[in-house]
């Protein structure tokens, strides 16, 4: 089906992006065959394009469509699911030379930029103007803002601000034919006809890639308070989390879960001593936002309240930004710590109705136990998306362990979809978790697959991603 | 027992701006917060309190605008005891020399204490001046760059100070003031409790009249320090680019350069 990255080929890349942005060795296409899941599942691709402007990503995609070459389209290569993966060698597209802000625009609040910008970096300069992106993933200091759109990105604060999704208000996009459209814009209503915007939101560059975003800003919260609170048990932490939400009368913006484990982890790894770190099973993070000093204070004492009538065995405030800086470190290298010790553990990223979170929680733990694997959690307590980590046995080798990584992951996804639930949050489908997409999400595959042959009918965008075409 | 802390509020950022004309910090443009350094200094009395076991009082000094009060909360809400705010428009636009004869003034009225700790340094001004400074107006010991206290007991303390060559043990007579570095021990978190504690309690405010002192010995007027000019540095970096694609003449480039430079 399809075809080898021919020699002719790569002199009409030459051409279309010039010799320096167009690599062939080994060695340079080394790092575009992972991402930051599993590197067992590497694929080299066959050449890599990073092109600098939408003329040159319409060209490049032309070519590839009617010479019948797969396109992976790549940004920072931070995700978890496979998606950036060239599981069919073709063409890695980078978007890493398309990291311009274009625009910050005061009066409609919106930011245009192209999709290589390190997603930190747009919220770091539309702070300088006191402006906040909201759609705030987890990885913000590594992540695209293009890949963030490519997986509908969630993070710690949907709670309150939502998604990527949420925030994304236009679209330029590239379609594999080469021809460039434009979907949505600055405006902020739009009932006039179907919503392309939210089909390509989450497609992960398996219907066109996009060459500019438009992003919602809103006014910067001046004020941040953030709470540590350790408990005896998982479950007194978990059942807290709903309280805390209706109790506070103001919305968190986080409600970040941590276990034990991953809680002791992130402390070795950060070569740290923290709080409670040998007298607690549970930890909560939670973080309030706004611009009223008294408001915020009146919220986290409440909330630090309902905690203690819950049987927290302390309550920390963090209010200012060392403090809150290294509560916030906790969580954040989670995933660098559990990788120094396992560099092959591979994340669930299942998501339930946060109503659930104790039984799912349960019923990992019951899967653990059967398996006899240890498996580590963190939650975003406050949208229900809880990250599992089983964590390899000593003594198993790597090609033992990944049939049995896979079906502990198989089962929590299938116990999340039990429970109202989804086998991916945030993270997206890519190709780690295509088996088991149809169990939550069976007839719309079918509506699915037609979409994507109206925009790819070559099918040569992301192959093997999210299902098999 | 009693021990002082002294502590300075400083902008929550690095990136302060300055007025280059009057050669003084732009304050109000950005969110005051306690010296992080200083937080190794409250961590240090704390746990000498929580070691000595004994009845201690933790008192903490700041001396700064009216809203520096929350420095002196946030040190409460961590498990400080009590704290006094020098604040009187005299007071402004004061040098090391002039903090350090203000807060001393103070602390002479304040009675008997066994040890003075400080930061390091403040993260605006970056003198740590005044904590030595402070100890020759008291005529007190100073022990600077303090990592560890060893021992203490009711008149001597034994710590470990990093200098250049290493580690020094130093034994001295108490009362004395002691500056810790961060190495002395991560600072805690404060608590739900502590914060509650802190909100109830008054930071009373210390005036010129009430040191009883001349207008001419504090701030702008007692400061023989003056800022001459102010000026952000200027990095210069003297490089090649070597564009030689053969490794073994690329290496020769750069051995080369280093060689008429007097490096290699």
């Amino acid at each position: 089906m399809f075809k080898k990255v021919e020699e002719r080929i790569i002199d009409q890349l030459i051409n279309i992006c010039g010799e320096n942005d167009v690599l062939t060795n080994d060695e340079d296409l080394e790092r575009y065959s992972h991402d930051e899941s599993s590197r067992f599942y590497a694929h080299l691709p066959e050449v890599v394009v990073r092109p600098e402007s939408t003329q040159e990503v319409s060209k490049i995609l032309k070519l590839a469509n009617e010479n019948l070459i797969p396109v992976t389209p790549r940004g920072a290569g931070s995700g978890l699911a496979g998606g950036a993966i060239p599981l069919y060698g073709g063409i890695v597209l980078s978007f890493e030379k398309m990291n311009q802000i274009l625009e910050i625009d005061k009066v409609n609040l919106t930011a245009t930029s192209e999709p290589g910008v390190v997603t930190n970096d747009l919220c770091r300069k539309v702070a300088e103007e006191e402006l906040f992106y909201p759609g705030y993933p987890m990885s913000v200091e590594t992540s695209f803002i293009g890949g963030n759109v490519a997986t509908n990105a969630g993070g710690s604060k949907v709670i309150k601000y939502g998604n990527t999704g949420h925030h994304i208000l236009g679209l330029e996009v590239v379609l594999p034919s080469g021809e460039i459209i434009n979907i949505g814009g600055k405006r902020r209503k739009d009932s006039s006809g179907y919503n392309l915007l939210n089909l390509f939101i989450g497609s992960e560059g398996t219907l066109g890639v996009f060459t500019k975003i438009i992003v919602n800003l809103i006014p910067l919260p001046p004020y941040t308070v953030d709470l540590l609170v350790p408990f005896p048990t998982i479950e007194s932490a978990i059942y807290t989390v709903p309280k805390i939400i209706s109790e506070s009368k103001v919305l968190p913006c986080a409600i970040e879960f941590v276990d034990r484990g991953s809680y002791h982890l992130s402390s070795i790894y950060s070569k740290e001593r923290w709080e409670y770190q040998d007298r607690a099973e549970a930890f909560l993070i939670i973080q309030f936002d706004g611009n009223n000093k008294n408001q915020l204070e009146e919220a986290y004492i409440r909330a630090g309240e309902v905690s203690l009538k819950e049987k927290a065995l302390e309550v920390f405030v963090a209010e200012n930004p060392f403090a809150s800086e290294k509560l916030w470190r906790i969580r954040r290298n989670y995933l660098e710590a559990i990788k120094a010790i396992d560099p092959y553990v591979i994340l669930g990223d299942a998501v339930v109705p946060i109503s659930l979170i104790p039984e799912m929680l349960r019923r990992i733990r019951e899967i653990g136990e059967r398996y006899k694997v240890e498996i580590y959690n963190v939650a975003h307590a406050g949208d229900g998306n809880i990250h599992s980590a089983p964590i390899k046995p000593k003594g198993l080798s790597p090609e033992e362990w990944y049939p049995i990584q896979e079906k502990i992951l198989d089962e929590i996804s299938i116990a999340a979809v039990e429970l109202g639930g989804a086998v991916s949050g945030e993270h997206g489908i890519g190709f780690l978790k295509k088996k088991i997409l149809h169990l939550s999400k069976n007839k719309q595959i079918l509506i699915m697959k037609e979409l994507k042959r109206a925009f790819d009918p070559n099918g040569i965008m992301n192959p093997g991603k999210i299902f098999n075409s | 027992m009693r021990i002082i802390i002294l502590i300075k509020q400083v902008p929550a950022t690095d990136k302060v701006k300055m007025d280059e004309e009057t050669g003084t910090m732009k304050r109000e443009e950005v969110e005051s917060v306690i010296n992080p350094l200083d937080l190794y200094a409250i961590e240090a009395g704390l746990q000498v309190r929580e070691r000595i076991k004994e009845d201690i009082e933790i008192v903490v000094i700041s001396m700064g605008p009216p809203k520096a009060k929350e420095a002196i909360k946030e040190a409460i809400s961590m498990g400080c005891d009590k704290g006094y705010l020098l604040s009187d428009k005299t007071f402004a636009g004061a040098d090391t020399w002039a903090t350090s004869f203000t807060l001393s003034t103070f602390i002479k009225k304040l009675g008997e204490f066994s040890i003075i700790f400080t930061g390091e340094r403040a993260t605006d001004g970056e003198t740590g001046q005044v904590g030595p400074s402070l100890s020759a107006q008291l005529d007190l010991p100073i022990l600077t760059y303090v990592s560890k206290i060893k021992e203490i007991g009711k008149d001597y303390i034994i710590v470990e100070r990093e200098i250049e060559e290493g580690t020094e043990v130093v034994f001295s007579s108490l009362p004395c003031v002691i500056s810790v570095i961060k190495a002395i021990s991560e600072p805690r978190l404060p608590t739900l409790a502590g914060k509650l504690r802190a909100r109830e309690r008054e930071i009373p405010i210390i005036t010129l009249k009430d040191l009883g002192v001349s207008e001419r010995d504090v701030g702008l007027l007692g400061s023989p320090t003056r800022v001459v000019k102010i000026f952000y540095p200027k990095l210069s970096r003297e490089g090649i680019k070597i564009k030689e694609k053969n490794p073994e003449r690329a290496v020769d480039i750069i051995i080369k350069f280093l060689e008429e430079r007097g490096i290699l």
